[in-house]
Order: structure tokens, then sequence, then C-alpha cells
């Protein structure tokens, strides 16, 4: 008899022992925290009930930041076996640490979601994230060999291996970014291939990019698989914090790991559930580098009814959006101000530039208008092309993306005065 | 010396004509325009009776523009003219950046414009070949 659950004391625990669970560990995930440099004066080394996290001060992107690389480290350095640290070579980095025990917990995390969606020893799961310092890669993978399938660690792109490894191995799960999805639909028609026929896929992570609800079912309908939503961010160790169910209506946050608030983004005070505000997540079981309160970013709603899947663990609306201006392109987080500081930096560029965002064939392109000012003008070729090729290496070097730099007249993008628009997303939310 | 005029132009319809309308209005002729074409931009190469003041004026009118001193070489109009002196160019080990040419109104001669990396020195070795190179008043003349 199949089992429903991964580990069914936890994952229908029910409320009250959840909430007595929650406050031994955020104790002692308050001790711990204590040990860091950044939060040894900022928060107590007790709190006697749920409801007065609300008076510990909140963790923020710029506190991460301010904090790299060893600020919020609460063991020695001997204890850590991995990091995962954000794109940005310009100050804006942030780096996560992980005990031996953080990677257990945290594996053992998305083997529990990756169960939950179905996954079983039998399947064959073929990874098409990109690994590395990228936590969506590794994060599933390991879960993936807890959980006991057959992982393929394709890593991204390549789409002829791709399809090719699918074919071979009979691959039945995918991990995929909806765009790359789209793009490979686009293959597989050329090739003649029907995916709900020839293939043996069954099941689909889409990761690292938001999309709409619309985009997921054309998704399983092409495919003829069922997707599902996760959500994660490499503060909270990555993929593994929040997962949709069979009933594909919400992702359950797994609050015997984490603390979840939603708060008014405005005022900071704790919202209702069913009310939409920004997530603020506090690490429970982290070791290496607690974080307390930490404000995503992220705007989204719980859901106040039981889940009739038996977990009790609340559930989370998709994202809906960012309180800041935070870009997802191609999976990766991209600010403008990191692309601006680069551009800065190119006395060339100066203050006029746009950055487009498109969808090409199904991918996101990211394109960076430059204007080729009559002071930098001396009527070369190759000193053009050499100047877009810098701004793109550049670019890369702090974004991680490749973007296709554009040269284009004087005096014809917006001026750098005022609320210029710098950033145009042209993107199809709704393919 | 001989110079032409070269602007910075997006790839969009109309910028030729836009460019040789504004000359026209200040009664600089164009004796030949080329255009270097790079896709998204292109670079518009122009010959004027006047380059300077060409110049000057795409300036004024906000264009990214350039103006450097090229080798025009005059050629008979014949078959085999333009092998002659590429030729000699090659064995003489001159390189070229850019070359374009234009046949003249009486047309038994051609201009031959060449944009090199060591102006001086192509000069004298074109000049040495006997071919003959044309200064600055001669080709606002011609
Ligand atoms: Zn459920």
């Amino acid at each position: 008899m199949d089992e429903a659950y991964w580990d069914k004391e936890i994952e229908t625990i029910d409320r009250h022992s959840l909430q007595q669970l929650q406050l031994e560990r955020l104790n002692k995930t308050l001790e711990r925290a204590s040990k860091s440099q950044y939060y040894k004066r900022r928060i107590p080394a007790k709190i006697n009930n749920l409801t007065a996290l609300k008076d510990i001060p909140f963790t923020t992107k710029s506190d991460l930041r301010n904090s790299f690389p060893e600020g919020m480290l609460a063991v020695s350095r001997d204890e850590i076996v991995r990091l995962h640290a954000s794109s940005g070579t310009t100050g804006r980095a942030t780096v996560i640490y992980h005990t031996k025990r953080d990677i257990d917990n945290w594996t053992d995390l998305v083997a529990r979601s990756m169960y939950m969606t179905g996954v079983r020893k039998s399947d064959v799961f073929q990874n098409m994230m990109g690994y590395g310092l990228f936590t969506g890669g590794l994060g599933l993978h390991y879960g993936s060999e807890r959980l006991g399938a057959l992982i393929i660690p394709a890593s991204s792109g390549n789409s002829k291996r791709q399809i090719r490894l699918m074919k071979d191995f009979h691959s039945t799960v995918v991990h995929i970014t909806p765009s790359y999805a789209l793009h490979l639909y686009t293959l597989f028609q050329e090739k003649g291939i029907d995916p709900k026929n020839d293939l043996d896929l069954r099941i689909a992570f889409l990761g690292a990019e938001p999309h709409s609800e619309e985009t997921k079912l054309r998704l399983e309908n092409l495919f003829g698989l069922d997707a599902y939503n996760s959500y994660g961010l490499s503060e909270m160790n990555g993929p593994g914090v929040a997962f949709e169910c069979q009933l594909k209506d919400g992702m359950h946050v797994w609050e015997d790991s984490y603390i979840l608030e939603i708060i008014d983004p405005d005022t900071g005070e704790g919202l209702s559930d069913g009310e939409e505000g920004e997530i603020v997540f506090t690490t429970l079981k982290r070791e290496g580098m607690p974080i307390i309160r930490y404000r995503t970013g992220d705007i989204a709603q719980t859901y106040p009814e039981e889940c009739p899947c038996g977990r009790t663990h609340r559930k989370i609306s998709r994202i809906k959006g960012r309180t800041d201006d935070m870009l997802i392109v191609k999976g990766v987080n991209v600010y403008p101000m990191q692309i601006e500081k680069v551009l800065m930096d190119i006395p060339e560029v100066d203050n006029n530039y746009l950055i487009e965002i498109e969808t090409v064939d199904y991918l996101d392109s990211l394109n960076i208008k430059v204007e080729v000012r009559q002071n930098i003008f001396h009527g070369g070729i190759k000193e053009l092309e050499s100047l877009k090729k810098r701004i793109s290496e550049d670019l890369k070097n702090e974004t991680l993306i490749s973007p296709r730099i554009t040269l284009v007249e004087p005096n014809s993008l917006p001026k750098s005065e005022g609320k210029a628009v710098r950033v145009v997303d042209k993107r199809d939310r709704d393919v | 010396m001989a110079s032409q005029v070269t602007v910075f132009v997006e790839n969009k319809p109309g910028r030729i004509s836009h460019i040789a309308r504004i000359l026209g209005k200040n009664n600089i002729n164009i004796r030949a325009i080329t255009i270097s074409d790079r896709g998204e931009y292109g670079l518009i190469n122009i010959i004027a009776s006047d380059p300077d003041r060409a110049h000057d004026i795409l300036l004024k009118e906000g264009f990214s523009v350039s103006r450097n001193y090229v080798i025009g070489v005059l050629m008979k109009d014949r078959p085999g003219a333009l092998a002659d002196i590429t030729e000699y160019l090659n064995e003489s080990e001159i390189n070229i950046s850019n070359a374009y040419g234009f046949i003249l109104k009486s047309g038994d001669k051609a201009v031959l414009i060449l944009e090199v990396d060591d102006f001086d020195r192509a000069e004298e070795v074109i000049r040495g070949g006997g071919f003959h190179t044309l200064s600055k008043e001669e080709l606002v003349n011609l």
C-alpha cells in the first residue's frame, strides 16, 4: 500500500502541538542566533509565547548584505559544510552557510515536498535546473536522492541532450523553468515528438520564474503531466519551503521548519489569514545561520481553510508581486540597481540607457539600449563593437545573465532627469 | 588630405534620406555615400563637397558624427583598374579597414576611397606606385 505521507507525524500534526513545537524550536533558534555578531544584541534570549515574536525586529535583505560575509554566522566556520551565495560582485552579494545538519534537514524537506506531489522511488527525475551557487539545482538533487528516485543531473541548457535523456532513460519527473519548458515544446514539434505519447513525463516542478496559472495549465496540457508550484528562497535554504500538494490549490509551508507571518509591508503589522501582505519567515532548525523574521519582499496570502489532503501546515497562494523592484530574468534575481551600477562604471555609457526584457522564442531576453553619444563616437566600428562586448561582459559578471547590447542614436532614450523609466518589461505573461 | 564624414545611425527607415536632406538644405553636395551595416545600427560614410561644414551641421542636428582622413585614389573607369590597385596594396601590405568607390560624372574616371590604419605610410606607398591620390581641394572640386 502506497503511503501518502513522507513524514506522517509531522505533516499531519495538530495545530496546537505544532505551535508548541514552533515555540520550542524558536527558543533554540534564538539561543543559537545570539552567538552571531549580528543578532547578539538584537534579540531576546527567550520568549514565552509565539505572539511575542512580533516584538523582535525584522531582518532584511540589506541586513544580510551588510553582515556579509560572516556577520550572521552562528557556529564556528569548521562546522560549515556548504555555502550558497547570490550573484553580485559589487557588494550586493549575500551568502548562506549550512552545517551538515542544515543540509540534512533541507534535504528532508525537499524529499517530503517531492513525495507529497507523488514522486516515488520508481521515478526517473531529470533535473534541468542550473547546479552550482543557485539553490534550485542542488536542492532538488539531494531531495530526490533521499527519496530514492533515480536522478539525472542534467542541469540547464543543451536542449538536444535534454530530449535525448528523456527518451533514453524514460524520465518521469522534470524540474524546469516554465519558459524553458515552452521552448522545449517548440523543439518537440520540430522533431515530431508528441510528449504525451512519445515520452513518459508525469510530473513537473516549475521553478525559479514567476508564471501565471494559465501558463502552468497550458504546460500541463501540452506535456500531459501534473505541474506543481513551489516556493523557496536561498535565504530559507532554497526549494522546499512551500510546495503544492496533489490538490494543487495553494502551497503548504513547512511550519515545523519555518514560522510563517504575513505582514503589512508599509506598517510591519501582522495580518490575518486570507489577507494579502509580505511573507516573513523565521528559520526554526537552521544551525549555521539562523535568520529571524526575514522580510522576503514577496506578496502572498495564507489560506484559512484546512486542506483536504490532511496536512495541517498552512498554505500560501502563489506569489502576487514584490515589494521592491526585483526582476526575475531567466530564473535569476536581478535588481535594476545592479545593472545601473555596472553601466555607470563604464564611462562611455553615462546616464542614457534603457533595460528591456522581452520574450523571444518563449525565453527571457535581456536587452540593454545604450546611446552612442557624440563625445564617445570616433567613427570606428571596431570601437563600437568592443564597447558592446565590454558592457555585455561586465553585466554578465555582475548578474550572471548575458544581455544583448543595442546601440542607439543620441537623445533617443528617456532623459536621466526626473522619474525616467529605465526598465521596460515586455514579456508575455500569459502565453 | 581628403576626409570623409561618418554618421552613426540606427537601422530604421528614413535615416539616410533625412541626412541627405539636411546636407542638401545647407548646399552641401554628396559625392559618395556608403553604409557599413552592423544589423541594429550602421555607419554612413559620406564624401561631401564641404566635409568640415557637413560635420558641424550634422553635429548640431544631434547626430553622433566623426570626420576622418581617407585616401582618395583616382582611377581610370575601365575593367581591371580596381584589380590593379588592390593587388598593389596587397603586395605592399597596406591594411585597409574599409574601401568604396564612385564614378565621376565625366564617365571615364573613378575614385576609390580607402580607410587605412597607417595613413602616412599608405599614402606614400600608393603615390610611389604611380597612382594619383587626391588632395582635399581636388576631392571637393571633382
Ligand atoms: Zn494539501
